[in-house]
């Protein structure tokens, strides 16, 4: 029986190709997001049914701090064309104190990544709290759009 | 003194210190079948510490070979200048062994290879347990420290991308960049293991690209910016570029930033300072 490349389990449809194999449109974005605030403030976002663009795809980990600068060149290989770590304000981490290594480390990142040419507006750190389901649903907003208007990265992606 | 004297101090120095059995064996340099280029020499005794020499082909950092032997216990000595005494105080930091697991012979230097010591800002040996000449004027703290790093920030973010495109484009994976950086000191090195999806293991520019920033960034604070990496790349590429964007970067948040210069400071990315900006949220 032949194959019917249309139809919704097409090859790719799950990873965001449309059924012809090219890109679909909307950017992809990534967001890491620490399990006790940003990852519980999209949680609270959707339970009082607010709508925020849904290009975002989350990750949530046990804290931003683990976050691997690793994690970030991965995703911009694998076909993120944006990529977000999220985190507790300063002061509010579970651990007591991992969001400060975080802030240290991003900083370096994110300035070595507009060194090696990718623009600072695919890459964000964000601090957001589990209350804070408004500003969870404008950064995403925000970054998308800001995302939207570079069009789809091609910088590191993995040629196939 | 001239280097025939010196290298003539070295000797007596090393075979000093083996016959009083203070160190297993020196670790220093070696002839070669070729005048320009030296080889390491671990000196057992005094009959092999006559064969130490130094001249302009001394270009290879000794430290990375005291981690060959890490855990014994006997003391290894080391000839040592301003950027092999960085690597060890960097090694201690790193808990790769203690400070008494070396003899340090100090050797102040004025530089010996225009390429890789163009960006040296520390001529004199900052550890040592005995000097064995005197110490040599440092250079101008500004000379170009950060030379490499600024000449690709002047660049825009298009020409930037295709710069390190360029560059990576050419790299062959060796990992000898890797190898001899001092600091890389795990025992597994993150490209050698098989796990998939850690770091992709194709000859692409994409690959290569994701491993020079993150061989970059796994250096990042701790590098003692003595150039090995770019010295032994066969490619010749110019990766110091992306770990000297980093120490600048560190420099600019928290001060005059230079890790291996004592063995206790110099650990930016493991600490934190509850004043830290975060204007680049
Ligand atoms: S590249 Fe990273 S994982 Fe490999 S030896 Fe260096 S620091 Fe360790
Ligand atoms: S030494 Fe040069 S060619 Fe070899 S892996 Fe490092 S950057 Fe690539």
């Amino acid at each position: 029986m032949a194959i019917d490349k249309t139809a919704g389990t097409a090859p790719g449809a799950m990873i965001g190709l449309s059924a012809d194999g090219t890109e679909a449109s909307a950017p992809k974005i990534l967001a890491f997001c620490c399990n006790w605030c940003t990852y519980t403030g999209a949680d609270l976002a959707g339970l009082n049914r607010m709508k925020y663009p849904a290009n975002v795809r989350v990750v949530r980990v046990p804290c931003s701090g683990r976050v691997n600068p690793q994690f970030i060149l991965r995703a911009f290989q694998k076909g993120a064309d944006g990529v977000m770590v999220c985190g507790c304000h300063p002061g509010d981490c579970h651990y007591a104190t991992g969001n400060y290594f975080t802030r240290r480390r991003f900083m370096l990142m994110r300035n070595l990544l507009e060194f090696n040419g990718i623009d600072p507006k695919r890459f964000h750190a964000r601090w957001i709290s589990g209350s804070e389901a408004a500003k969870f649903r404008d950064t995403i907003a925000e970054v998308a759009a800001q995302v939207s208007a570079l069009g789809p990265n091609t910088r590191y992606r993995e040629e196939r | 003194m001239n280097k025939n004297e010196q290298q003539q101090k070295m000797r007596e120095t090393a075979a000093r210190l083996l016959d009083a059995g203070e160190a297993a064996y020196v670790i220093g340099f070696g002839e070669t079948r070729f005048p320009e280029k030296t080889s390491i020499l671990f000196a057992h005794n005094a009959e092999e510490a006559d064969r130490f020499v130094w001249n302009d082909a001394c270009v290879q950092s000794l430290a990375k070979y005291l981690l060959e032997d890490r855990f014994a216990d006997y003391r290894v000595g080391i000839f040592a200048r301003g950027c092999e005494s960085r690597a060890i105080n960097r090694m201690i930091k790193d808990n790769q062994f203690k400070r008494d697991h070396v003899h340090i012979l100090g050797i102040p230097c004025e530089g010996v290879n225009a390429k890789r010591c163009a960006s040296c800002a520390v001529h004199n040996p900052v550890v040592y347990d005995e000097l064995l000449w005197d110490a040599v004027p440092e250079p101008n703290p500004e000379t170009a420290r950060f030379a490499r790093a600024e000449a690709v920030e002047a660049m825009g973010p298009e020409e930037r991308y295709a710069y390190w495109s360029d560059v990576y484009s050419r790299c062959i994976r060796c990992y000898a960049c890797r190898q001899a950086c001092p600091v890389c000191s795990c025992r597994e090195c993150y490209v050698d293991m098989d796990r998939q999806g850690f770091q992709g293991k194709r000859h692409s520019v994409s690959d290569n690209q994701t491993f020079g920033v993150t061989r970059a960034f796994h250096v990042a604070d701790r590098c003692i910016e003595c150039g090995e990496c770019e010295r032994v790349c066969p490619m010749g590429l110019p990766i110091l570029g992306q770990t000297q964007k980093i120490i600048k970067d560190i420099t600019q948040l928290s001060g005059d930033y230079q890790a291996g210069m004592n063995a206790e400071d110099g650990n930016f990315l493991g600490a934190f300072d509850l004043d830290d900006k975060d204007d680049f949220m």
